[in-house]
């Protein structure tokens, strides 16, 4: 399987790219049959598992909408709630606003950063790719779940968390509620492109492997913290502690 | 049998409906995909490593399907709801107990909604993980950047609609976040939610947007999608030197040598 191939031009042993594709695999085969099976067996089997799951799984629903009786804890659907998570740690426009519009944007403008064509179409670039992906995965899972505990409990007066600390000691709201969360989303990707440089020699697309993720790392982690592990009042709680369905919406 | 079967292919109405005979050989396998509308989408042949699941896990692929699924349920769900916030919630209570398939489709529309957002989700990470954004598919990439907004959009203006208190809540939070929009924050509030606080206008606004302008605006971006990845060369194939010239004009002569074999 893992002949090398060589591109008309290709130098040998120049870079350490995983050549892995035979040079049958970019022999063209005809759409019919061999592409069409696939995709009418995908959409069966997706259709048939969907279908299952109509069956044995009720969408959720519960009483009338009620202005005056606020569920707790009242939540967005799942693919928001890191979103809603960030809303614990920071201004609501930095969460609900200017978070979400950068990301797009900065993901939008990942091909017009890394702009090279070497790598298209190879499962993780190089032999860096992987080590990079599960380290950029890992310090950031890191980073997340230390920053959410320290906001969590970090005892400041009558309340807990870092803002609440900060402006204790005479900081403004601006810089608690807004710089401060700045700062550290600016610092872990930050960081993490400079450790991947040294420790690797990462190039333009191992960088980008590590911002992406980054993001992915960090959205999964905000997602399943807001998803199970918020409880009443959107305090911490453990799984099995909280309220379903909650209060105010049986 | 046989027989039946070749009396029903060779009749007047099969053959002005399937303009060529079941492809068999070269030149049947590429006449199917030329003529037929949902399949000349695709090019006549692939390199053989693009049909690999391992490649693209047909994310893209299932993301397109579970928008059908969506369509063809939204629609029966249509005949029977009705958005004003009298109706709303006892429309859907209606449909559930006393419409024939009525639970089931809606159960099925919420599940394909979940699918589609996990997998585009899934889908944006093949494409990144496999450097399948570089240029010439830059713009491609950027198209899918807007397809993930509106397929997210899609979702959660569906959730408003069936007026129970998961529905107004989970809105009530997004109003919150969209309120808190710098500098426009209140205009921001009173466009989405049609006045002071969420009540008909919200639900008539965004039932709108959901059964009308976001299709309509996937449909058009999923269309360039979809022609981009054709102009672009088709699914990406390894490069795997820097692009001078020299190499790429070596290897674009190459794949045409090997699609004229
Ligand atoms: C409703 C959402 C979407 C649909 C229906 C869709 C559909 C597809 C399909 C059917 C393909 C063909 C190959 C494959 O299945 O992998 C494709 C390729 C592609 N998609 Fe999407 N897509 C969507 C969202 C996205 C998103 C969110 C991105 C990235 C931000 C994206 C970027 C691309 C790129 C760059 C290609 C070319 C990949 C290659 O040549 O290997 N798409 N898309």
């Amino acid at each position: 399987m893992a002949t090398e191939v060589q591109q008309p031009t290709a130098g040998e042993g120049k870079d350490d790219l995983l050549r892995k594709v035979d040079e049958k695999e970019l022999k063209p085969v005809h759409v019919w049959p061999n592409l069409v099976s696939i995709e009418l067996i995908g959409a069966l089997t997706i259709t048939l598992f969907l279908s299952i799951m109509a069956i044995f799984v009720r969408a959720p629903f519960y009483r009338m909408a009620d202005p005056e009786l606020t569920p707790n804890p009242s939540k967005a659907p799942w693919y928001f709630l890191g979103l809603q998570e960030l809303l614990l740690h920071m201004h609501p426009a930095l969460a609900g606003v200017v978070v979400p519009t950068a990301v797009l944007v900065l993901l939008g403008a990942i091909p017009y950063i890394d702009r090279s064509k070497k790598g298209t179409g190879i499962w993780f670039y190089s032999k860096k790719g992987v080590p990079i992906a599960i380290f950029s995965a890992i310090y950031t899972t890191i980073w997340n779940l230390g920053l959410i505990l320290v906001d969590e409990y970090l005892p400041a007066g009558g309340a807990n968390g870092i803002a609440p600390w900060l402006k204790m000691h005479g900081f403004s709201d601006v810089f608690a509620e807004i710089f401060v969360p700045i700062f550290f989303m600016t610092l872990i990707p930050f960081s993490l492109w400079v450790i991947v440089k040294r420790r690797w020699q990462a190039d333009m697309r191992e960088c980008m492997i590590a911002m992406y993720s980054f993001f992915l790392a960090s959205f999964i982690v905000l997602t399943i913290i807001g998803t199970a592990f918020r409880g009443e009042g959107m305090a911490l709680s453990w799984p099995w502690d909280i309220p379903y369905p909650p209060h105010g919406k049986e | 049998m046989s027989s039946i079967w070749k009396w029903i292919t060779s009749s007047r109405l099969w053959k002005s409906i399937y303009r060529n005979p079941y492809p068999r050989d070269k030149r049947t396998r590429a006449m199917v995909i030329l003529n037929s509308l949902a399949l000349h989408l695709h090019p006549v042949r692939v390199p053989k490593r693009a049909t690999r699941l391992t490649y693209t896990w047909g994310l893209g692929g299932l993301a397109t399907w579970t928008f059908v699924l969506l369509t063809l349920t939204g629609v029966f769900l249509m005949w029977y709801y009705i958005p004003t916030t009298q109706d709303a919630y006892w429309t859907i209570v209606q449909l559930e107990t006393g419409v024939t398939f009525g639970a089931f489709l809606r159960n099925m529309h919420r599940w394909a909604a979940h699918a589609m957002v996990l997998a585009v989700l899934a889908h944006m990470t093949r494409v990144f993980y496999t450097g399948a954004y570089k240029p010439p598919r830059d713009f491609n990439w950027v198209i899918g950047v807007a397809l993930l907004l509106v397929t997210c959009l899609l979702s959660f203006s569906g959730y408003l609609l069936p007026w129970d208190q998961l529905a107004y809540w989970a809105i009530a939070v997004g109003m919150e976040m969209g309120g808190a929009t710098p500098f426009i924050g209140k205009q921001v509030r009173m466009a989405l939610l049609g006045g002071f606080e969420i009540g008909q206008q919200t639900l008539i606004r965004w039932y709108t947007l959901h059964v009308i302008f976001l299709p309509l605006a996937a449909i058009l971006l999923m269309a360039t999608h979809f022609w981009r990845v054709r102009k672009d060369g088709n699914i990406s194939t390894p490069v795997y030197e820097d692009d001078d010239e020299e190499t790429l004009r070596a290897v674009e002569t190459r794949r045409r040598q090997q699609l004229a074999e």
